[in-house]
């Protein structure tokens, strides 16, 4: 029998939830306080006085480059659901194969794949530049959409949870002579949905949110995505606190809709997964 | 799972179609960066340009953090836009990859000028910056600070035409020490910046020799760091912005009515307007040569190497004439880099005339300076450290922090 966690384990999760949520609040809160708020030499967490004049600001499309806001919206969602949808296409299939069908050097591609987890952005952010711009898709979208889309960490976590599925099962699919596409879309994608939720959750969760690799292969500012956009309330002398924190707060609303969505699903593949955020 | 990839199918089908229309291309791209509404004004004029001529820039906005990085990686991969505005940091960073505008526009009619190794202009001066000392009135009338007060024609202090000096400053101020409604008689700008104006004061230049030796050892330059040294160490000036490194933590102080100065410059005025008590800028203090200066940085506009060139020095050209000029600095408004110009400041007109007073009273010689010490790889950094290294409690003396410097800026000129 499962013990129920007591009244401390409450105590103690509530005061960690806090604790992350405090940032994501105290954003929130920010963004509907007064300029003379924001200037305060000590600041509230709550604003004395509410108001939602900065949300007006961003959206006021008399404005050259508040009236973007819409546009820069529209392409992040394009951005971050496009790369999404070929991150779940590539990893399964990638995670699948090194999965499932053993083949001369498999393990190290497996390992070399592992080995560039280790590679930060920044380290290899020139040769992908490079690559990008030989194939002439610098400064458009697709410089957003395509390098990320295979992910070693989503191949990794795809392939450690088809693992788990009974080889058995794919033996006798091909003994009643499905196809190994067949095999593919009614055995292994319908077994993986839990794992495809958490890469599909994380991949638009990382697209949504990125922020160097846009600033690097986008130039032409119609094609901004939202986190280029905020950053450029950022002067040499001043900051525009109240408009950055607005957007910033719209910027929030797609990823809570989304893991609302997939909550349940996200959980289980986290747990099954052990993949973390 | 089937009407699932349906779907996904058809969403990156749509997308994928979406995608596909193209864009009419601009001529020519601007690289741009706000502390306002400038980026704006600039895209009117932008729009006008492109109705009187046909030529289409496009302006692309970049957050100023990242400025440089994004720069960076342009100029490596052979796509450096073709106009750009600049800050003498950038400038001196990217020189060797920006356009002379020698006899683009004429030089005489402008101020702030930046030249590179050929000394050969390489941007058109925009808007200037000037160092200055904001005061809250009420406070300082309410504990009967004495400060300088434009009379029309001169400044007045204690019945001379003249401005004060830093020993009358400190006496003034130490009124506010302790005194009712008062944390601090003042507060900084923690930036190394806001301090050499006061080693300019002192009646020296900076460097003895350009780019060989300099004077940061002379008891000039030692007598103005003391000053500032003596100011954190003592009651005067609130620590706190210095000792946390918080550059927004002064205007946070002034802004609270509670702080009879603030040590900043003019880029804080449109901010101030706001604020619910009298203030005005005064002048800055002076050694006891009398010599008044301030710091001048500012923005141009430049045009990069490329296959655009001709087409950016005509822009170039048209943005030199005055009335397009004007039209810049009056839309924001700024303190322009055009000796003359006309700019209308709205209601902070009073302010405003005291940064250009502050600008206007600077010796040339020491605006040149202060160019070529921005010149230097760095040099942000090293005089932030050494204000720093000064306001600590158990940091360096005066003396210490200045040799410091002059190593470090003697290495960065070896090194580069």
């Amino acid at each position: 029998m499962i013990r129920k966690p007591g009244i401390i384990v409450y105590i103690i999760a509530t005061v960690i939830a806090f604790v992350f949520l405090w940032p994501v609040l105290y954003t929130i809160f920010s963004s509907l306080k007064t300029m003379s708020e924001l200037r305060a030499a000590v600041p509230t967490f709550l604003p004395q006085e509410w108001t939602f004049e900065h949300f007006f600001d961003i959206w006021d499309r008399g404005s050259w480059r508040r009236g973007n806001l819409a546009r820069y919206i529209y392409n992040t969602f394009y951005v971050a659901v496009l790369s999404t949808l070929l991150a779940v296409l590539i990893n399964t299939m990638s995670g699948y194969a090194l999965a499932k069908f053993r083949f001369k050097g498999d393990t190290v591609i497996l390992l070399i794949i592992l080995a560039t987890i280790m590679l930060p952005l920044e380290v290899i952010m020139v040769p992908i530049s490079r690559v990008i711009r030989f194939f002439r898709i610098y400064n458009t979208h697709w410089a957003l959409i395509i390098p990320p889309a295979a992910t070693p960490a989503g191949i990794f976590l795809m392939r450690q949870f088809l693992l788990k599925i009974p080889d058995d099962l794919i033996e006798c699919a091909r003994i009643d002579g499905a196809s190994e596409w067949r095999i593919f879309l009614t055995i292994i994608v319908p077994n993986a949905k839990p794992a495809i939720a958490t890469i599909a959750i994380f991949s638009f969760m990382w697209r949504w949110n990125d922020y160097i690799w846009p600033l690097i292969a986008i130039s032409d500012s119609n094609l901004y995505t939202l986190q280029l956009h905020i950053s450029t309330f950022g002067g040499e002398y001043r900051t525009n606190w109240a408009n950055m924190l607005a957007t910033s707060t719209i910027s929030m609303i797609p990823m809570l809709i989304v893991f609302l969505i997939f909550q349940r699903q996200f959980v289980q593949g986290t747990v099954e997964t052990g993949m973390k955020g | 799972m089937k009407k699932f990839l349906a779907l996904s199918l058809i969403l990156m089908l749509g997308l994928v179609i979406a995608a596909c229309g193209e864009r009419e291309q601009p001529d020519m791209q601007m690289m741009w960066f706000s502390d306002g509404i400038e980026g704006e004004v600039m895209e009117d004029m932008l729009e006008r340009y492109r109705e009187e001529t046909g030529v289409w820039i496009e302006l692309f906005e970049i957050g100023w953090d990242d400025y440089e990085t994004r720069l960076g990686t342009m100029v490596d991969g052979d796509d450096a836009p073709d106009l750009i505005r600049t800050t003498e940091g950038v400038m001196n960073n990217f020189k060797e990859h920006f356009v002379s505008l020698d006899g683009v526009y004429d030089e005489a009619g402008f101020t702030n000028i930046f030249y590179n190794d050929d000394n050969e202009p390489i941007g058109l001066p925009m808007d200037v910056t000037a160092n200055g000392l904001y005061v809250n009135l009420e406070l300082l009338d309410a504990h009967e600070v004495e400060y300088p007060v434009h009379d029309g024609e001169n400044w007045i202090f204690n019945g001379e035409e003249r401005v004060w000096t830093w020993t009358e400053f400190v006496t003034e101020m130490e009124k506010l020490v302790g005194a009712e409604g008062v944390t601090y008689p003042g507060t900084y700008d923690p930036q190394g910046h806001r301090f050499m104006p006061m080693i300019y004061q002192q009646g020296i230049k900076i460097w003895d020799e350009p780019f060989v030796s300099t004077n940061l050892t002379s008891d000039e330059a030692v007598a103005a760091l003391t000053l500032l040294q003596d100011f954190y160490h003592g009651d005067l000036v609130d620590d706190a912005p210095i000792a946390n490194w918080n550059p927004g933590g002064a205007p946070s102080n002034f802004e609270t009515g509670m702080y009879g100065f603030h040590m900043s410059g003019n880029w804080f005025a449109s901010d101030y307007a706001t604020l619910d008590f009298d203030w005005t800028v005064a002048p800055m203090p002076t050694g006891e040569t009398g010599v008044r200066a301030t710091l001048l940085g500012g923005k141009s506009m430049s045009a990069m190497q490329g296959e655009n060139v001709d087409m950016a020095l005509d822009f170039i050209t048209w943005l030199a004439e005055p009335a397009n000029h004007d039209e810049f600095n009056n839309g924001v408004p700024f303190l322009s880099g055009r000796i003359g110009a006309e700019i209308d400041f709205g209601e902070l007109e009073g302010p405003y005339q005291v940064f250009q007073d502050e600008i206007n009273a600077t010796p040339a010689e020491y605006a040149a300076d202060w160019l070529q010490m921005t010149q230097v790889v760095g040099i942000y950094p090293i005089i932030n450290d050494m204000v720093q290294d000064v306001a600590d409690p158990d940091g360096l003396t005066p003396l210490e922090a200045l040799e410091k410097a002059e190593q470090a800026i003697m290495d960065s000129l070896e090194d580069n």
